[in-house]
């Protein structure tokens, strides 16, 4: 299901600050996106949130800049032109409770400035059918559960057919079920487009991404594809029979034998590596929830 | 289908009006301006309540008491429970807070209207400071409002802009009539209060419009959400 990175860099990001009060959530991150899913990995607290809001335009950056399809959205004219072409899901996407999915959907193409009321309804009912919503597209969101809201909010980025797509943690709330379509639709999104996807699911990144990138404490700390971040760990990951207490993190698997990162003793029994583990050992020593 | 951003015609404001209305009068917060404006008119009526009309001094404290009713519906009028998902959309919050304003502008001023002529003649004071001091107290409300969607990341900033208009309120009471803006006619210092008043109305306006429109730069460092008190919500991250 991984899709492939094509082309030239469609967005190209330098030194992104942004500060709230005393707090530093983007410190100075540079990257390079290109066509494909590129997922953006980081524990909680680490700015993927604040940077996914810099690259839609929600928020401008108090220092640094960045272009995306070659606009740059410093000016009133490029934030525009960006917007014509973006998809966004937030973290926490909201709706008015009245309106129905289809409604509501509606309601973002039209601010999405597709004006043709034939091509924008059939546009609508294409984003619901593929988000698997066509049978409750007249109901009011409020009655709708937090999975099925879920999926408005992402017919609603997908409206319009964007170039870029910024997906901020688009499959929480979803049971297994949900999360493989949502895969199958964000890997068809990737094609041909640009779509940054943050989650805090390692085999998201595993299964759909051509790319990714570790954020943590405002600052990159990997940028390079799966298996360059899956190899970090090789060699680092071995079984024990009991917790290894100088291993970085440690768990007991369901066969009951432990599974330890970290420097392995000698002679230990070397495990293959998963992206999971190349992930938090990128994490050494950036966040308390490595080891926890 | 990976034409129809083509194939739809990229509109112009005046192809994008038609469509945006219905949706853009649906997602008005009607309960709070609805219970304001009721509230309001209650409290005008209630002028015709005694046997003898009171005199226009008592007229004038229930004409603020009800401007100050409206304002505070008024304080609702960004609330947008959809901002985070329509943040970033080419048609942008400041269009769209255009429209909501050209829909309740002219119904703010029938309600008035309507208070002004509910309130008797001999209880009724003049036209002109009333409604002077009744559109600064709602451009008051819909500057705090401005100042909320523009300085914080919260989609309904009602409540916390009626508190503020509330505490303004407050304050302006306290504050000697020679200062402050609720003076009565028989003051000396009644002109005066007029001219702060015609300042507080091109003040807020002035802010609403400066303030009303996206920054394509952030704030210099150091000035973040929750400056403005813990009820001002900040990004999760």
């Amino acid at each position: 299901m991984t899709t492939a990175s094509t082309g030239p860099a469609t967005l190209t990001a330098t030194d992104l600050s942004l500060r709230f009060g005393g707090t530093r959530a983007l410190d100075g991150v540079s990257l390079r996106l290109t066509r494909g899913v590129t997922g953006l990995l980081g524990p909680n607290g680490a700015g993927k949130t604040t940077l996914l809001r810099v690259l839609a335009t929600a928020v401008p950056p108090d220092g640094g800049a960045f272009t995306a399809l070659g606009h740059d959205p410093g000016t009133a004219a490029g934030r525009l032109a960006l917007r014509r072409t973006l998809g966004y899901l937030p973290q926490t996407p909201g709706f008015h409770p009245e309106f129905t999915a289809f409604e509501f959907v509606d309601y973002v193409a039209i601010l999405k400035e597709l004006t043709d009321r034939g091509a924008r309804l059939r546009e609508v009912r294409r984003v619901l059918e593929a988000v698997d919503l066509s049978e409750v597209r007249g109901t009011r969101i409020k009655r709708l559960s937090g999975g099925m809201r879920q999926r408005v909010a992402l017919a609603a980025a997908l409206v319009g057919e964007p170039g870029f797509l910024v997906l901020d943690e688009p499959t929480v709330g979803l049971d297994p079920e949900q999360r493989m379509r949502f895969r199958e639709l964000i890997a068809q999104a990737g094609e041909g487009r640009t779509v940054l996807l943050s989650t805090h699911q390692t085999e998201d990144v595993a299964m759909l991404c051509h790319r990714v990138v570790v954020l943590a404490r405002g600052r990159v700390h990997f940028e390079g594809t799966p298996a360059d971040l899956t190899a970090r760990a090789a060699g680092r990951v071995w079984s024990s029979t009991e917790r290894d207490p100088n291993a970085l993190a440690g768990w007991r698997t369901g066969t009951g034998s432990f599974r330890n990162i970290g420097d392995p003793p000698t002679g230990a029994e070397l495990l293959e590596p998963t992206l999971e583990d190349g992930y938090l050992l990128t994490l050494d020593g950036e966040s308390a929830e490595v080891t926890a | 289908m990976r034409g129809v951003a083509q194939t739809a015609t990229r509109g112009l404001p005046a192809d994008l009006l038609r469509p945006l209305v219905p949706p853009v009068w649906r997602g008005l917060p009607r309960r709070a301006l609805t219970t304001a404006g009721g509230l309001g008119l209650l409290l005008a009526g209630t002028t015709r309540l005694p046997d003898h009309a009171p005199d226009a001094e008592l007229g004038r404290l229930v004409l603020r008491l009800t401007a100050l009713t409206g304002a505070l519906g008024l304080a609702f009028l960004l609330d947008d429970p959809a901002r985070n998902t329509t943040a970033t959309t080419p048609v942008g919050r400041p269009r769209r807070t255009v429209l909501r304003l050209a829909f309740v502008a002219p119904l703010a001023a029938l309600w008035w209207a309507a208070v002004l002529l509910l309130t008797p003649a001999p209880t009724r004071p003049a036209l002109g400071p009333a409604t002077l001091e009744a559109a600064g107290t709602a451009c008051a409300a819909l500057a705090l409002a401005t100042i909320a969607v523009r300085f914080t990341q919260a989609a309904e900033v009602g409540r916390s802009t009626a508190v503020w208009l509330g505490t303004a309120a407050a304050v302006a009471v306290l504050v000697p009539n020679r200062w402050g803006l609720l003076g009565t006619s028989q003051d000396p210092y009644w002109a005066a209060t007029q001219v702060r008043w015609a300042v507080v109305l091109g003040a807020t306006v002035t802010l609403s419009v400066l303030w009303t429109p996206e920054p394509l730069r952030g704030r210099p460092h150091g000035h973040g959400p929750g400056r403005l008190g813990p009820s001002w919500s900040r990004p999760s991250e």
